[in-house]
């Protein structure tokens, strides 16, 4: 008896000691995360240049912001990005779904043909640098199109979107076929309908792929004018490139200007997580 | 059998024609034809480029055919040989030494989220530790050069001079130091990329019986005994899965080096896609396209058989292929 009321005690207090553990591993992990994202969004919000990790700005101040939204070299890159990210979103989420929605048709006559015409591209590429010539005679190169292509054929994506098609019942579509509703028809009254969650998932997919870009447009874009709002980060913080300006600091400039390209996603991500995670799941863990 | 049925008249649900299955295709045929014209645009008209491997094409010239000779000098000309022996061994070592810490990492990092019992704790760590995947390589290399920085305003080189391990007016050059740059560079893709990493574990530790942990229980099992002997094995398979798929990419490492590849620290940071593009794009005048074209062959070619490789022995461990 009093042997098993030790046990229990032992027992007890291992199980305490973990949790413990557990979540200063959590805090630490969580810290370590947020730290370098903590201290860009301090140090845009503060008018001098300070080193040291700080939890608020030593002298408030909105003007780096203000600064990205009014002077010229900046917001027209901002406004690129904006217009890239839109088009190569529509126009990547316009053929993930007709080719995912075509790839599904197994009656069809040459649909094998067409799923392996689409399959040798993910195994094997022309390369950069004849990519680079075809777009040049394509009259794509200093021309923004080239990053809405770039990013709009997305042959993994349209694949996760054929899998995530192959889920719905086809007695719905027999049904739809019954009642005389043409391919186009059935394709916009049930399946689209349908797959608002892998719309939205693989959607968000395309638009941080096509925001984020920096290698197409690096690639793409030569023309100052022309440049996307991750190129002009990168020519301002990578090579000291900052726009001529006396009344503000540096610092508070190049950290607002990282902040201006997180914000976004930022803003959204809380709401969207789900389907962000979603659409690693489709894609993963099909079983 | 299908004369017989033929001839009985049975009620078989026969073949129609092919050329009346097309007809009746024909909505699916047309909606097909926008990928159809951008695929050829974008992927197989680039492919017929890949001949410029074989010849003589400087930027601005016409190209004239030379066989092999592109080849023979990534592998024997004295100074291309050098480089671009280097980035093929940099690709591989940093595409893969990334891989296995980013995994790790992961893989503890989700059993720790596992064992977490309080939810609303859990969802939010997953919240922050999912947060840098989807900053731009650009907006990384931005923060982190900015804290690096090996001036008065960097916070982790005033950091360590107030603690004393490095000197007035020391400072260490962490990305422009041949010394710091890898582990710099590692040190940053397990910040971004741990996070994102565990969405897949954690799809699978969810699914694992509860019943084994409870029998575990009853066997006395203790809490390490248990993340040892049913947990991990759980994750094995899903950790082979990860490590194949990702060892198909291996040869596309890009954006993640461009961003902090600087002339300094060329020589462990320089990777097959920086190489071809420094050479062949970025080099104004003396820009090489049929020897970067050349490259740029040789590192498909070692991709596809990568793929090739990876997707025979995801085949074998689960049944079914990468692509």
């Amino acid at each position: 008896m009093a042997e098993n009321t030790k046990i229990a005690v032992k027992r007890r207090k291992k199980i305490k000691i973990f949790p413990i553990v557990n979540y200063l591993l959590f805090i630490l992990i969580g810290l370590l995360i947020l730290v370098p994202i903590w201290k860009v969004i301090v140090d845009s919000l503060d008018a001098k240049t300070v080193a040291a990790l700080r939890l608020w700005p030593y002298e408030f101040t909105i003007a780096g912001y203000k600064r990205i939204l009014t002077y010229n070299n900046l917001y027209m890159p901002l406004l690129n990005s904006v217009i890239t990210t839109l088009l190569g979103t529509l126009l990547g989420l316009v053929l993930s779904t007709l080719g995912g929605y075509v790839l599904i048709q197994f009656e069809m006559p040459g649909r094998n043909f067409f799923a392996y015409f689409l399959l040798i591209t993910m195994v094997f590429s022309g390369g950069m640098i004849p990519e680079f010539l075809v777009y040049k005679q394509l009259g794509l190169v200093n021309n923004l199109m080239a990053i809405v292509v770039k990013h709009g054929i997305n042959v993994y994506n349209l694949v996760l979107m054929r899998n995530f098609f192959e889920g719905i019942p086809q007695g719905l579509f027999e049904a739809a076929r019954i009642d005389g509703c043409s391919p186009m028809g059935i394709f916009f009254k049930i399946v689209l309908p349908l797959s608002k969650a892998a719309l939205a998932s693989i959607g968000l997919m395309f638009a941080v792929g096509a925001w984020n870009d920096y290698t197409a447009a690096n690639i793409y874009i030569m023309k100052p004018s022309l440049y996307t709002f991750q190129q002009q980060l990168k020519s301002m913080i990578g090579s000291g490139d900052l726009p001529p300006s006396t009344e503000i600091n540096t610092s508070t400039l190049a950290n607002a200007s990282i902040m201006i390209a997180i914000i976004p996603f930022m803003i959204l991500y809380p709401f969207l997580q789900k389907y962000f995670v979603k659409g690693v799941n489709i894609g993963a863990v099909k079983e | 059998m299908a004369k017989k049925n033929k001839s009985e008249g049975t009620v078989q649900v026969i073949k129609k024609p092919l050329s009346k299955r097309i007809w009746n295709h024909r909505g699916f045929y047309l909606m097909f034809l926008p990928v159809f014209i951008f695929v050829i645009l974008t992927q197989y008209w680039p492919m017929l480029g890949i001949r410029y491997a074989f010849y003589e094409y400087k930027v601005g010239r016409t190209p004239t055919f030379v066989g092999l000779e592109n080849f023979y000098d990534m592998f024997s000309d004295p100074i291309k040989q050098k480089a671009f022996l280097t980035a093929f061994k940099n690709t591989l070592e940093l595409s893969i030494i990334k891989l296995l810490i980013t995994t790790f990492s992961s893989v503890v990092v989700s059993i720790l989220l596992n064992e977490m019992a309080n939810l609303f704790a859990k969802k939010i760590l997953q919240t922050v530790i999912y947060l840098p995947h989807f900053m731009s390589w650009v907006v990384t290399a931005s923060i982190f050069s900015l804290i690096l920085a090996p001036t008065a305003s960097g916070m982790v080189n005033t950091a360590l001079q107030s603690w004393g391990i490095l000197g007035e007016g020391e400072y260490i050059y962490f990305l422009n130091d041949t010394k710091w740059w890898r582990p710099v560079y590692y040190i940053i893709n397990i910040w971004k990329e741990t996070g994102w990493g565990t969405i897949i574990f954690l799809a699978t530790l969810a699914g694992i019986n509860p019943e084994l942990y409870e029998a575990a229980d009853i066997d006395g099992a203790t809490r390490f005994q248990k993340m040892r002997y049913v947990t991990l094995p759980a994750l094995a398979n899903t950790i082979i899965t990860v490590l194949i798929l990702n060892l198909a990419k291996v040869m596309n490492l890009f954006e993640s080096v461009l961003v902090f590849w600087q002339r300094g620290v060329n020589d462990v940071a320089d990777v097959i896609s920086t190489y071809i593009y420094r050479t062949g794009l970025a080099a104004g005048a003396t820009s090489d396209y049929g020897f970067t074209t050349a490259v740029g062959l040789f590192k498909s070619l070692v991709g596809c058989v990568l793929v090739l490789i990876c997707n025979w022995a995801s085949k074998k461990v689960r049944g079914r292929g990468i692509v």
